[in-house]
């Protein structure tokens, strides 16, 4: 191989003259890389390798070298975008709302997932962890799927302030996935590596080594689903329906384009087939999209007979416990998963946030202390450390801990969150200075912090600036009508000045919010016997 | 992620900018010493072997020059190194080397010297291969259950197995469907070879098998090598594991059941002899190599695996065990006895950092970096902490969320009503009936005194009046600039509007980012919305309005509404609205009392509050200073609730279209959704009509919309009639009682109607 054209990396480091090239072939070269994850180098390899003349090549392996480095150059530049699609899950409006998969609109207790407020497994209340606009209790471990809430009706979807935070798609069709599809865009400024536009699919799908690195291409890659499952289902075909892979691919694809029936039926015939993690989990997470809660753990339980101690298994189990707000069972299953992993991040922060609601912040610390010295190494960590310790009674870490949360912060939320819990540590201290302070700079790092607004707002009230605090109130109620405090403090409020019908009002959302709560309850009665007296 | 790093024993770095790969690590007692101990054999793309017998002096030592028994540059790029039998008459091992193009079998030996430094080493070509196609890996084992040597299998990466019995060739043959090369080994148990193919199925091919199969090599023409020896190659069996595989090993350890291990780029299989799936677990992260070893416990296998985030971790068949940090990514791991110690694990990282090592409790010394190193000094620190203090409780006096009245403002606005009405109408678009709706031309000026930044005009008057323009936006205004903007405000909708007030306001920041207002507001005259008529002597409603002070003649306060020749007006004026209704104004000639009258008791309020508006005027130009009105009448309180009936009425309405609107909906959607499942399904069912009931549906919502948008409209004139009798009840009220300004604000606080009508109240 003399004078051959050399790969970027080895130009510079010049062999002995000896006339051998000191190079392995290009085509080893980039395969190496590819083993080692050096996807750019790797792509580059194979553009050169492609690029070349035909005459220039081997004879007599001219046809595979170019198919396998183009086969190659796919694998490389999928993985570099590459997701892992059982994670990736964004619900639009339109799906929701138009969800044709629903089959009974009102579903009995803990069978669905659209009913957060019955809890069975005596989960914490509102007033002692927070919840989140669907009125679930807020997670240790932020996932897709944790952000979107279910709203019951189309009216209340739309109701739903869109703060920076909160907004979603109409349709997942122009959500995230779309983001994600844009990496041919900016990996490639000179075009496409395949124009999808002009592949003879049915030719492909013939050649099964080339067509599975095809498929993920366009499915990861070009974000194509239609394309993609063009592909797989001719490919499956190819195959006589007995590749499981291309099975489970069709299901991918229906899952995206909201079939979640076929999907379904595609995971169970694979399935059938073969059992493998991967598609357990799939099914799982079609079910939970029909919002079919027990039978997604039913699949997980069934694959943890077949595959024992499959920590994606029992955390996701872990995880519907969680959503359908059985604290208790969740809490076990995560100790299951820590038991086969204990490096598990989600499982020792979802405990660790258990622990801390439930009025034990010294073990929460622990399983804190426990993520930071394994290395993880974020303003959340910091965020979380300082309140336990507060709560923990270890002044002296507190404000260190949220001193390096502010460092680390990576954006305004960030910053937001950790002023607005200094502002909860200034008011258990007593320096409600310090506390307003704190609630304002919250407020300059992220406008639309309701908790900030209501904390301002209470403590105006004792300052006795009954217009400000209402001001606050109204603020904080309409961009996060989910949370209770808000409408209570200003039921409060306007009972005090007099304004009963407004105090009357607030009342009846607070209960709306947050119907356990006594102190409403309690208004509410008050007032009716004050309007009754009228 | 783990709360352990593997503690050091041994480690150095080799070369400079040389590349390793998977098989570039091999660990073997190399040199035959005999002592059990291992050496570890390394070689690079850039063509150095080395062999290495680390015996630090204590833990951590780097590399000391006895360490290494070897180097030598062999001029061509080093794939794989592998230690075994492979010289045919002896069962010492050999050292081959897999070169792009070669493959060479060499001995490693020792000749000790009178100290330890002194012992050399040397190796000794036994033979070499000179290969056809292009190798990319190797396996080797006693194909065929020959005792006491090995065999070895190239792979090339053109797909082509080649077979070498020692120092002879034996045979090659082609992989059927290859496109890229996978991980090879030999499983001794079954004699056969394990690969993972670009169908991304674990392939099984006996050794017999292909000993029997044609000759790849004996095939003249290339296109048939392809084609037709690929098919004649039958599979012993196939396990489709749905990814590509980096590494395959196979074990058999006494106390296990002998198994195959394939590391996958996801997941991590254990699979039997006969190619099930034994067990797989998930891998969360990125691996990027593997070794399996025998485990403490009955029936189970340790694994180790490396992956990208530097880290190995230890899994008892599915369960982690330990993970510990490395601080490198491992390509290649192995485990060797070294020195007497056994276990070490040595880990290769691709830019060549060779590190033996052994798990521990060392904490991995994370330390997170120091915020901040400043010398705290408390004394200064409270003293500018009180000076900020006090800046922030100056800044909040003055910018509290809710602006308190600021006695000189930085940024005036002022409007000015021009006292007639324009030549030309302005109006566009107006809804009301008349002939001509006259517009009325306000000049709005800004006048600022600071730099004010992004000044933004909006002006807003109560509908049924409109502007013909209600937003202006500004570049930045230089200090005592101005800017002035002309408009013009009719009337839009068909009814009269309950107040004939306006408001603009104009929003800016300073330099500095404070986000301020300044807002002024402006009177319209009574010519915009009403025209003089004939007076009509009989009306519905009558109200008498007492003064202290004798009757003016209108020829002296409504100006602009008698029409001087006619003697008559003197004392009676007659308005006509422009939505149509008639309102008469009478003065006594008398008694000191003026007569309001009309058919609509809203339209009273506008003459009422004009008459009084200008009595007042008059007599403050005279300098009379107790002029006073008073009403002793009886307030039209059944006309009152009358208008707050309808109004109730009308809000009921509004709140019944909205149920049935989103009923159907509901209905809509619902009938949607049936179809939506009707078109998906493969085999379509008729649509029994359900596109005539979806149809309907739509009509219906539509209908509703229809009615719902006219009640809205409805109740906007309810409410603005609501509006102009709720003035005048409280006008009349504080004329009764001769309340003070104070009082009457309170009383119109009271007053819901006053304010907006939204469904939250």
């Amino acid at each position: 191989p003399l004078g051959r054209r050399r790969g970027p990396s080895w130009r510079g480091c010049g062999g002995p003259a000896g006339g051998m090239g000191l190079e392995p072939e290009p085509l080893f070269q980039a395969w190496s890389y590819f083993r080692r994850r050096k996807f750019r180098q790797c792509s580059d390899l194979c553009s050169q390798l492609l690029e070349r003349p035909p005459g220039e090549q081997e004879p007599d392996s001219e046809y595979t070298v170019f198919q396998a480095a183009w086969s190659l150059k796919t694998r490389a530049l999928t993985e570099m975008v590459y997701v892992d699609e059982i994670d990736m899950d964004q619900e639009g409006i339109a799906e929701m709302v138009l969800d044709e998969n629903a089959i009974a609109q009102v579903a009995r207790p803990g069978t669905s997932l659209k009913l957060p407020g019955t809890s069975q497994g005596g989960g914490p209340s509102p007033a002692v962890r927070p919840v989140t606009q669907s009125g679930r209790p807020i997670t240790g471990f932020v996932r897709p799927s944790t952000q979107s809430g279910r709203p019951s009706t189309m009216e209340q979807a739309i109701k739903t302030p869109r703060t920076a935070l909160t907004a979603r798609p109409i349709t997942s069709a122009s959500g995230r996935y779309v983001r994600l599809g844009t990496a041919s865009m900016l990996t490639n400024p000179d075009g496409p590596f395949i124009n999808l536009s002009r592949l003879n699919l049915a030719k492909y799908a013939q050649k099964p080594k080339l067509a599975k690195a095809l498929f993920e291409y366009i499915f990861h890659h070009e974000n194509d689903v239609k394309n993609a499952l063009d592909l797989a289902a001719l490919a499956t075909e190819h195959a006589q329906f007995k590749d499981w892979w291309w099975k489970v691919q069709i299901g991918k694809c229906y899952y995206r384009l909201g079939l979640y029936r076929e999907a379904e039926k595609q995971f169970k015939s694979a399935l059938k087939q073969q059992d493998m993690v991967d598609t357990i989990l799939y099914l799982a997470k079609v079910y939970l999209r029909l919002d079919q809660p027990v039978t997604a753990l039913n699949v997980f339980k069934q694959g943890l007979d077949r595959f024992p101690g499959e920590v994606t298994l029992i955390c996701g189990i872990a995880r519907i416990y969680e959503e359908m707000n059985n604290i208790s069972s969740a809490a076990e299953y995560y100790k299951d998963v820590l038991k086969q992993d204990n490096t598990h991040v989600e499982a020792i922060a979802c405990i660790g946030s258990n622990h801390f609601y439930s009025d034990q912040p010294e073990i929460a610390l622990r399983f804190y202390r426990r993520l930071l010295q394994m290395g993880v190494y974020n303003c959340q960590l910091f965020n979380n450390l300082g309140l336990c310790c507060f709560y923990a009674q270890q002044y002296d870490m507190t404000l260190s801990s949220f001193e390096r949360a502010l460092f680390l912060a990576e954006n305004q939320e960030e910053t937001a969150d950790v002023w607005y819990n200094l502002g909860h540590v200034a008011v258990g201290i007593g320096d409600l200075n310090l506390a307003y302070q704190c609630f304002r700079l919250t407020l300059v790092n992220n406008n639309d912090y309701a908790e900030a607004y209501n904390n301002l707002a209470v403590l105006e009230m004792r300052k006795g600036h009954i217009e400000q605090a209402r001001a606050l109130l109204q603020t904080a109620s309409s961009l996060a009508p989910h949370m209770y405090e808000p409408h209570f403090n200003f039921a409060i409020l306007s009972e005090k000045v007099g304004d009963l019908q407004r105090s009357y009002t607030a009342a009846q959302k607070s209960e709306e919010a947050f119907p356990g709560h006594v102190d409403t309850q309690q208004l509410i009665k008050q007032l009716k016997q004050h309007f009754a007296m009228l | 992620m783990s709360l352990f790093k593997a503690r050091d024993w041994w480690s150095t770095i080799l070369g400079e900018k040389e590349e390793f790969d998977q098989g570039c690590l091999c660990v073997a007692d190399v040199d035959n010493s005999g002592s059990g101990q291992d050496k570890i054999v390394v070689g690079s793309y850039m063509g150095y072997l080395r062999i290495f017998n680390p015996h630090p002096v204590k833990p951590g030592d780097g590399v000391q020059p006895e360490d290494l028994l070897l180097e030598v540059q062999l001029r061509e790029p080093i794939l794989q190194v592998e230690v075994g039998k492979f010289v045919s008459g002896t069962e010492g091992l050999h050292l081959a080397v897999l070169h792009c193009r070669k493959l060479c079998v060499y001995a490693v030996s020792g000749t000790l010297g009178n100290v330890e430094h002194g012992n050399q080493y040397q190796i000794k070509l036994m033979y070499e291969h000179n290969l056809q196609r292009t190798a990319c890996n190797m396996t080797y084992g006693p194909f065929g259950g020959v005792k006491g040597q090995d065999l070895i299998c190239i792979q090339s990466m053109d797909g082509m197995l080649m077979l070498f019995e020692q120092e002879s060739y034996a045979f090659g043959r082609f992989l059927p469907g290859f496109l890229l090369p996978g991980p090879l080994t030999y499983n001794s148990r079954t004699d056969s070879f394990i690969t993972v193919s670009s169908c991304r199925q674990v392939e099984s091919y006996k050794y017999q098998v292909l000993a029997f199969a044609t000759d790849a090599d004996e095939r003249q023409e290339p296109e048939q090598q392809k084609l037709s020896s690929g098919k004649r190659l039958a599979v012993d069996w196939i396990l489709n594991i749905g990814e590509q595989a980096l590494d395959i090993c196979v074990v058999s350890f006494n106390q296990a059941v002998s198994s195959v291990f394939v590391l996958g780029e996801r997941n991590f299989f254990c699979l039997k002899d006969n190619g099930q799936i034994r067990f797989m677990k998930k891998l969360d992260y990125s691996p990027s190599c593997f070794i399996p070893y025998c485990s403490v416990k009955e029936g189970t296998i340790n694994t180790l695996i490396g992956n990208h985030g530097k880290t190995l971790n230890v899994y008892q068949d599915v369960t982690l065990k330990w993970a510990t940090q490395v601080p490198h990514i491992p390509v290649s791991v192995k485990v060797a006895n070294l020195q007497d110690l056994k276990g070490v694990i040595v880990t290769l990282s691709d830019n060549g950092h060779l590190q033996c090592s052994y798990l521990g409790t060392d904490p991995s010394l994370f330390q997170a970096p120091r915020v901040d190193s400043r010398e705290i000094n408390y004394e200064e620190f409270n003293a500018e902490m009180k000076e900020l203090q006090k800046i922030i409780k100056e800044a909040t006096k003055t910018q509290d969320i809710l602006p308190k009245s600021e006695k000189h403002r930085d940024l005036i606005v002022t409007a000015e009503v021009s006292p007639d009405l324009d030549a030309e109408s302005q109006a566009i678009d107006s809804e009301v009936k008349a002939e001509a709706v006259p517009s009325v031309t306000v000049k709005i000026t800004i006048q600022s005194r600071v730099t004010a930044q992004k000044p933004n005009l909006a002006v807003c008057v109560q509908a049924p009046l409109a502007v013909t323009c209600d937003q202006f936006v500004f570049d930045d205004l230089e200090p005592d600039s101005s800017e002035t903007v002309v408009l013009s405000v009719f009337l839009k909708g068909n009814c009269s509007p309950s107040e004939l007030e306006g408001s603009c306001v104009v929003s800016y920041s300073t330099p500095t980012g404070i986000p301020k207002v300044a807002q002024c507001n402006f009177r319209l005259p009574l010519r915009l919305i009403c025209f003089p008529a004939q007076s009509s002597k009989a009306a519905n409603h009558k109200l008498t309005i007492d003064t202290n002070k004798p009757p003016i003649s209108f020829l002296t306060i409504f100006p602009d509404f008698v029409d001087p020749s006619e003697d008559d007006q003197a004392n009676v004026l007659g308005f006509q609205f422009l939505t149509g209704s008639k309102t008469t104004l009478l003065a006594s000639k008398t008694s000191q009392r003026y007569r309001i009258q009309s058919d609509q008791l809203e339209d009273l309020w506008l003459i009422t509050k004009e008459l009084t508006l200008r009595l007042e005027e008059h007599f403050k130009k005279q300098n009379c200073k107790d002029f006073a009105c008073t009403f002793s009448g009886s307030i039209p309180l059944q006309e009152y609730f009358e208008l707050i009936d309808r109004h109730f009425e009308l809000r009921l309405n509004a709140e019944k279209f909205q149920e049935l609107l989103s009923e159907r909906a509901v209905q809509f959607r619902a009938i949607e959704r049936r179809l939506l499942t009707r078109f998906k399904d493969k085999t379509p069912a008729p649509l029994q009509h359900l596109d005539t009931l979806l149809e309907g549906t739509f009509r219906e919502v539509i209908a509703l919309a229809d009615a719902a948008e006219e009640n809205q409209a409805n109740i906007f004139q309810a409410f603005t009639k609501l509006k102009s009798a709720t003035h005048l009840v409280i006008m009349l009220i504080s004329l009764w009682q001769k309340l003070s300004t104070d009082q009457i604000a309170i009383l119109e606080a009271t007053f819901l109607p006053l304010a907006e009508d939204t469904q939250e109240l």
